[in-house]
């Protein structure tokens, strides 16, 4: 189910109805869940089966790895829920991959091996909540929070519909205390929720599905030589639709859980306003960088084993982070331009710390200065070269596509009309000074000092947006990673 | 905080109300009626259909002529057979017909409308939108199942829901802001040239049969694809592969008890001059009946209705449409040995 439809319209009402009768916290619960499983497998019913599993796995050998003393049984018991985990989340993701990459292999080798294409269904947001039942073991491993108590807490953490499919990544501490004691949204929290709900849509719905897919669409699957012009439309346009798409959907998961009375962790925070990669990278998809850092880079050494070894870490947590987005050597390629970037950014920090000068990561880079905004265009600048091996089918298309932004081809095609050229131009400039202008703040702070009536206007400017849209419920970009 | 929250609530939620009531109260006065909005949903509700025994039901597929040329109604009433049309928009149905052939469960009545510059296309282009109905249907969801039930319902009752002439996009690209030279430009038809029922069926409005403009700006259009159409017709092993593929379809739904029939809708003018010079009758008609072993019924054999004139050269009008299926119904019971289980007189 996708928030965008109006099968999830009548689900939300029939929920939200159903946690404000007066029954007792329990039956509220189990309300809750039953929802998250009924919006769940409206997709695929038997996907639920894989959810079910993961959980119960999980549940027990989290709460044995808490308790358990001796050594050799708990890293066993690790071991045993990073092989559930991972091992599902390998055969539905990358099992095709891997063969194919096998095969490609062992022909070139000489051996004539032709296997057939195995079809395997990717069930909707396993990567998410893989990674939240794995932070959760790991968790109860080194013991840096106490076992859920009930099976339906811990089913409701894993499962809860806001955040199933897409994040954001939640931790226990953030979500398990939550239901503990009874939770129903004050009326803030309930209007709230919904004006992040309409901000999420008008965010998909609008700027992401009905103004700027096409033209990333007709860009990327070109077959032609682009004009500079249309490659960068192009690329931006998809600069955009993601934003749009993933915080969009973020957004929504955000206020559904706040009309429902809890809290949910931010996902992004103006990432087009980043002054530099590890700024960016604290503002886009938060949830998941901070999960990489946690329980993976640091794990591996982080910056603790000189600098050498740092740039090392920091190239395997975004190759992996990569990867976690997509079974293609394309999204390898992403994520390794990410680490190339962390790594000369870190180069340059260091540099400056040695000369005793301030450092990108000292409250300088809060500062709205000009000098800082130029930063702030230059490293979008580099984002939009990374997004081109994210939506690209294949590296020839992704070279094509560079070299139509970088060069003027004698033989190039223009490809996109004014229309298009004026939306994105036009998206794109308002959407990198809007996050320029909230880069130090938050939305509900800003939404708070507003005054009632221009609140009003622009909440009616979005949702009179949104129904004349008319854009039909397409999934969410990140539903497939 | 909470206070002017609940203000701004009130506000928004009137201001929405009133505009949305106005913009629906506007575009009825200017002649809009509902329209149902032609996408994978509404046809994967259809193809779901098919299964329904012979004598229930007959399936149409081809491109939009079939679908403005069929008048359901009067089928479904002449017949007592209920119509399943799966015909799509400039497209060519040869992917639909491998769908149904494939599916062990289809043993109904298939006719297929030929409209040769689609139906003999060698362009992936002409394929996209059965492509993405079939693939839409074989992977529709129980949530998008329910959400069409839902949008059913309100796009019935709300003339506003109108993508294709009444969405931001739509009136967007009402503005026609001049392009660079070289890029492509979709034409933009004339907002009366049709509205779709629910079942599929196409018609155009009176505004568009009293108002020559829009028909002649439709005309313009059907001559701009034939001069950007740089494919040359089929010929040779080209051609040949085309009638194996169709004849392999055939043969299937056939030998599981089913029955496939041609059609060749009317088309008039210099679009139909051109449809014979570019693939002459006895090439492509008459060969495609010859080789799949099928009935063929071409709008020009029969004198009920090769007098029949499509308004902008490709289409019927709603009344004619009448006519067309009336006289179709009539080919079929009283020349081709169809037998209907509640047949009325035409």
């Amino acid at each position: 189910m996708v928030f965008n439809s109006y099968t999830f319209i009548v689900f939300f009402a029939v929920v939200l109805f159903l946690h404000n009768l007066p029954f007792t916290w329990q039956i509220k619960k189990i309300n809750l869940l039953l929802a998250s499983y009924l919006f769940y497998a409206a997709w695929n019913p038997p996907f639920i089966l894989l959810l079910w599993l993961s959980t119960v796995i999980d549940f027990y050998v989290g709460r044995a790895l808490y308790t358990q003393q001796n050594q050799y049984k708990k890293h066993l018991l690790l071991v045993i829920s990073l092989i559930g985990n991972l091992g599902m989340l390998c055969f539905f993701k990358y099992g095709t991959f891997l063969l194919e990459n096998f095969t490609f292999l062992v022909n070139a080798l000489g051996a004539d091996f032709h296997p057939a294409k195995p079809n395997i269904i990717l069930p909707a947001g396993i990567s998410f909540y893989t990674f939240t039942t794995l932070c959760y073991t790991i968790d109860m491993y080194k013991k840096e929070s106490a076992p859920v108590k009930s099976m339906l807490d811990f089913s409701l953490f894993v499962t809860f519909f806001p955040h199933l499919v897409a994040g954001p990544i939640v931790r226990p501490p953030q979500l398990v205390p939550q239901f503990e004691t009874e939770r129903k949204a004050s009326q803030k929290q309930m209007l709230q929720g919904l004006l992040l709900i309409s901000l999420g849509l008008f965010m998909k719905v609008v700027l992401a599905d009905s103004m700027l897919s096409q033209v990333a669409n007709d860009v990327f699957d070109s077959k032609a030589m682009l004009k500079t012009l249309d490659a960068w439309m192009g690329v931006l346009a998809f600069s955009g639709q993601i934003f749009f798409d993933f915080s969009g959907y973020s957004t929504c998961a955000v206020g559904v859980a706040s009309c429902l009375g809890f809290v949910l962790p931010e996902n992004f925070l103006y990432p087009y306003a980043a002054i530099g990669f590890s700024d960016f990278w604290r503002r886009w998809h938060i949830t998941l960088s901070s999960w990489l850092r946690d329980y993976l880079y640091i794990p591996i050494g982080g910056n603790r084993n000189g600098q050498f070894r740092t740039y090392i870490n920091l190239m395997i947590t975004m190759l992996l982070g990569g990867l976690w987005h997509g079974a293609n050597w394309t999204f390898v390629v992403w994520g390794a331009l990410h680490g190339l970037y962390l790594s000369v950014e870190k180069l340059i920090v260091d540099f400056r710390k040695r000369a005793n000068a301030t450092s990108l990561e000292t409250k300088e880079i809060k500062s709205k200065t000009f000098s800082n905004f130029l930063l702030a265009l230059l490293t979008f600048f580099f984002i939009n070269v990374t997004w081109v091996f994210f939506r690209a089918p294949n590296f020839t298309a992704a070279w094509q596509l560079l070299t139509a932004m970088f060069t003027a081809a004698p033989k190039a095609e223009v490809l996109l009309t004014t229309l298009s050229i004026i939306k994105v131009s036009l998206i794109i400039f308002l959407l990198v000074l809007f996050h320029w202008l909230m880069r130090n703040t938050r939305i509900l702070v800003v939404v708070e000092k507003m005054p009632w009536w221009l609140l009003g206007i622009v909440w009616s400017v979005l949702l009179l947006l949104l129904i004349w849209s008319q854009e039909s419920s397409s999934s969410f970009i990140y539903f497939q990673f | 905080m909470n206070s002017s929250l609940k203000k701004a609530a009130i506000l928004m939620a009137t201001i929405s109300f009133i505009s949305v009531l106005c913009w629906e109260l506007y575009v009825r006065s200017i002649g809009f009626d509902a329209s149902f909005d032609d996408d994978p949903s509404i046809w994967a509700d259809k193809r779901r259909e098919v299964y329904k025994a012979e004598a229930e039901a007959t399936v149409f597929i081809g491109s939009s002529r079939i679908k403005f040329d069929l008048d359901i109604a009067t089928w479904e009433n002449v017949t007592g057979n209920h119509a399943i049309q799966l015909a799509c928009v400039g497209s060519n149905p040869i992917p639909v017909l491998k769908n149904l052939a494939d599916d062990e469960n289809f043993k109904g009545r298939l006719i297929v409308d030929v409209t040769e510059g689609l139906f003999f296309s060698p362009s992936m282009r002409s394929s996209s939108t059965p492509n993405k109905n079939l693939k839409f249907y074989k992977e529709e969801t129980l949530a998008q199942r329910t959400s069409f039930l839902v949008n059913t319902v309100i796009e019935s009752q709300l003339v506003f829901l109108d993508k294709d002439r009444l969405s931001l996009n739509a009136k967007l690209i009402e503005l026609r802001i001049p392009n660079r030279p070289g890029v492509f430009q979709f034409p933009i038809f004339p907002p009366d040239i049709g509205r779709c029922y629910f079942s599929r069926q196409e018609y155009m409005t009176d505004k568009f049969l009293t108002d020559t403009s829009q028909q002649n700006q439709t005309r313009r259009i059907w001559a701009f694809f034939g001069k950007m159409n740089r494919d040359k017709p089929p010929q040779g092993a080209k051609l040949d592969s085309i009638f194996t593929v169709v004849k392999t379809s055939v043969d299937k739904i056939k030998a599981r008890g089913g029955q496939v029939f041609f059609v060749r809708t009317p088309s008039s003018g210099p679009l139909y001059e051109g449809e014979k010079r570019g693939f002459p009758r006895e090439m492509y008609w008459d060969e495609l009946v010859k080789r799949t072993q099928c009935v063929g019924i071409h709008f020009a054999d029969y004198a009920s209705i090769d007098k029949l004139q499509c308004p902008e050269f490709s289409h019927l009008s709603q009344p004619d449409a009448i006519v067309y299926t009336k006289n179709l119904i009539k080919i079929l019971s009283e020349e081709k040995g169809w037998k209907f289980s509640k047949m009325t007189q035409p």
